[in-house]
């Protein structure tokens, strides 16, 4: 079966930290979101704010994806170059959509980032990228609903949700994320479907809030961390998130102090004051 | 301590042995370092010669060495082609008193509906959520001389859509929009046959009745007890002297709204289907091809796997990966379609391609067209071993109401206060 590919909000997606083994042959792996999501392949459309070279041949490519919640990490590989030229010609600020699968980087035990590795990329309309959030939104709302609907069961397996007319992906994510995560907080993606929709009928480009505030700490953080050699990505984001910052604030956060100059990339994975 | 225990009950409820004998072997494993889960595999293969039979409804997916004993409900053969080689294999269901399961019989093992089977070491996979039993070269079964009962079970109402092939105990109603008759030739005895297309709100589907139920069109039926196989590429509702037919007197207003891709991959196709979805891959094959003059088929190399080096003729095609994010499906666009969702004649694309020495370039503007778009597809099904494939008998570019849609996912959100 040729896996759907899912149009998730990167807020949902990068708060994942579970993965799940797929059965069969090829041995899928799932990335399980909070809400249910249980995702190997995915369709993102948004913003392309930025793209750089990584690695040492530099025909890897690592783009930044802003949708209304947040931001999609999207890597190139060595062996799509295609993808990889297609995201080197691009402009950014661009309106693009990849078809990629989940990537998934546990460099400890309980510690997980994920990301796509595209398979397509293309530059796209703006009513395509419109397109994507109602769409998003909708396969959100459908999860909201069965998470509400499973959380006022005692136990729900994914054969009740079924019964209750949800897709079998959504009723077998929903379920199994009710086992892994704790405190699941469904309002806050409610707020984050307002939020989006509310981004496409105002018709105005992205709405950056003020981070004054996120970047001094952060800034501090990096400054208490960087050593010799600049201080580890995910350290970082580990200790921001421990002083109550949120995972996608801290991934903006960092894009802005990196477009401004004030840190750097020494090495892959590390960041630096300049 | 506790742990062995547990292991040992978990072993003796799938063979039959001693359980304080179970434990000392478990624990001498144990003792020499053999990890738990191994020592148990250990054991029951030790044991494994008298197995315990296991009511149907016990049998999870992924199981091995199951025993059990039941009733053929029915059975069917088809050919399939198994590592390049054609092979007969025998699907049907399998019932007992606690429940009924598919099963794909590998090998002959002269079985026929109503047969009450023992069968040993046969194992389990998992086939559209459930588990179906598998019988392979090493597994036995005999038949018993003695009659067992079926479970009985509520029949299940099934939308016209939600029709799988591998269900059984089905309820359904439709109208029949056509029907035929026909005769086939069952082991030598000439058999009548009525077939054709019923529809409800949801969708339509193939059926084939194997008893004269005295159907005529444009009438609205309640079917009980049918069962779903697949046929030609979609589901096909079957109803045969099992069965009770009967006409009732409702309206059925057929409506036209897309079906999620999930159900359509799960179903295994579909007739007269309505799908929404985007254009996620255009297939390198698409654009400009060239057929074999003689029998249609697509040239590779300019050499027709048939009639082999071809003056081949040209034709435009599209093979497109449709996606809504709950299921994928191929769709197949002809010349026509072709033309239409590209805005630009076949001969324009020739022009291109024999300019820049290069039919690749056609596939590019394909992609750059194409990808990312959504649309509307119309199509039947067509056999496929990968992944469903929608020959397409129209397509067009979904003009989304943005407004309309906004407003829409803002009343479900209140809808949750």
């Amino acid at each position: 079966m040729r896996e759907p590919a899912w149009r998730v909000f990167a807020a949902e997606y990068n708060e994942a930290n579970h993965v799940i083994e797929g059965r069969g042959e090829k041995k899928p792996r799932y990335v399980l979101t909070p809400l249910g999501a249980k995702v190997n392949r995915l369709f993102i459309a948004g913003v392309l704010t930025d793209v750089e070279e990584i690695g040492a041949e530099g025909i890897r490519r690592r783009a930044r994806i802003s949708d209304p919640t947040g931001i999609h990490v999207v890597y190139a590989e060595a062996f799509e170059p295609e993808v990889a030229s297609i995201l080197a010609d691009m402009e950014v600020p661009s309106y693009i959509a990849v078809v990629g699968k989940v990537r998934i980087y546990e460099p400890e035990e309980n510690v997980l980032y994920v990301s796509a590795r595209a398979e397509k990329a293309k530059e796209v309309s703006e009513e395509v990228r419109d397109h994507w959030i109602i769409e998003a939104c909708r396969g959100t709302l459908v999860r909201i609903n069965a998470m509400r609907d499973a959380l006022s069961m005692n136990e729900a397996t994914p054969k009740q949700l079924r019964e209750l007319g949800y897709p079998p992906a959504v009723a077998e994510g929903v379920s199994e994320a009710l086992k892994v995560y704790k405190d699941i907080d469904v309002e806050q993606y409610e707020m984050m479907v307002r939020d989006a929709l509310s981004f496409i009928t105002t018709g105005k480009k992205e709405i950056r809030k003020d981070y004054a505030a996120e970047e001094e700490k952060l800034l501090d953080i990096i400054a208490s961390m960087q050593g010799e050699d600049g201080a580890i990505w995910d350290e970082v984001m580990e200790e921001a998130v421990k002083q109550g910052m949120e995972r996608s604030v801290v991934e903006e956060v960092m894009v802005i102090l990196l477009e401004k100059g004030q840190i750097y990339e020494p090495q892959l994975g590390k960041i630096k004051m300049v | 301590m506790e742990e062995i225990e547990k292991a040992a009950e978990e072993i003796l409820a799938t063979v039959k042995a001693d359980k304080e004998k179970v434990m000392e072997d478990l624990k001498k494993f144990v003792e020499y370092g053999v990890p738990l889960e191994q020592a148990k595999e250990v054991v029951i293969s030790k044991y494994g010669e008298v197995t315990k039979e296991k009511k149907l409804k016990d049998i999870e997916a992924g199981e091995r060495n199951i025993c059990t004993i039941g009733k053929i409900i029915a059975i069917d053969e088809r050919e399939v082609e198994v590592r390049g080689e054609r092979r007969k294999i025998y699907r049907g269901l399998l019932g007992d008193d606690t429940a009924v399961i598919p099963f794909t019989a590998w090998k002959d093992f002269g079985l026929s509906k109503g047969d009450v089977v023992r069968i040993e070491n046969a194992s389990s996979s998992e086939w559209g959520g459930e588990p179906r039993l598998s019988l392979s070269e090493w597994t036995t079964v005999e038949k018993v001389d003695y009659d067992i009962e079926l479970v009985k079970r509520a029949p299940q109402r099934y939308n016209l859509i939600d029709l799988k092939p591998g269900l059984s105990n089905v309820e359904a109603r439709g109208k029949i929009l056509s029907i035929e008759e026909r005769e086939v030739n069952i082991g030598g005895e000439a058999r009548k046959v009525f077939s054709g297309v019923m529809a409800d709100e949801t969708g339509k589907v193939r059926f084939t009745a194997w008893k004269d139920f005295g159907l005529g069109e444009g009438e609205v039926i309640r079917i009980k007890n049918a069962y779903v196989r697949k046929w030609r590429g979609a589901p096909q509702l079957i109803f045969d002297e099992n069965s009770t037919v009967e006409k009732i007197d409702e309206e059925i207003v057929m409506e036209e709204r897309a079906t999620p891709l999930h159900k359509v991959v799960e179903a295994g196709g579909g007739i007269d289907l309505i799908l929404e979805g985007t254009i996620l891959d255009v297939r390198d094959d698409s654009g400009i091809i060239f057929r074999c003059p003689q029998c249609n088929r697509k040239l590779r190399d300019g050499v027709c796997e048939e009639h082999g080096e071809v003056e081949g003729v040209a034709d435009l095609r599209i093979r497109a990966l449709l996606d809504d994010g709950t299921g994928a499906v191929e769709v197949i666009m002809n010349r026509e379609i072709s033309e239409k969702l590209l805005e630009k004649k076949m001969e324009e694309f020739m022009e291109v391609a024999k300019e820049a020495m290069d039919y690749s370039i056609v596939h590019e503007e394909v992609v750059e067209k194409l990808f990312a778009t959504p649309v509307r597809v119309k199509g039947d099904s067509l056999p496929s071993e990968f992944i469903v494939t929608i020959f397409a008998r129209d397509v067009e570019i979904l003009r989304f109401d943005k407004e309309g849609e906004i407003e829409e996912i803002k009343m479900q959100l209140e809808g949750l206060q």
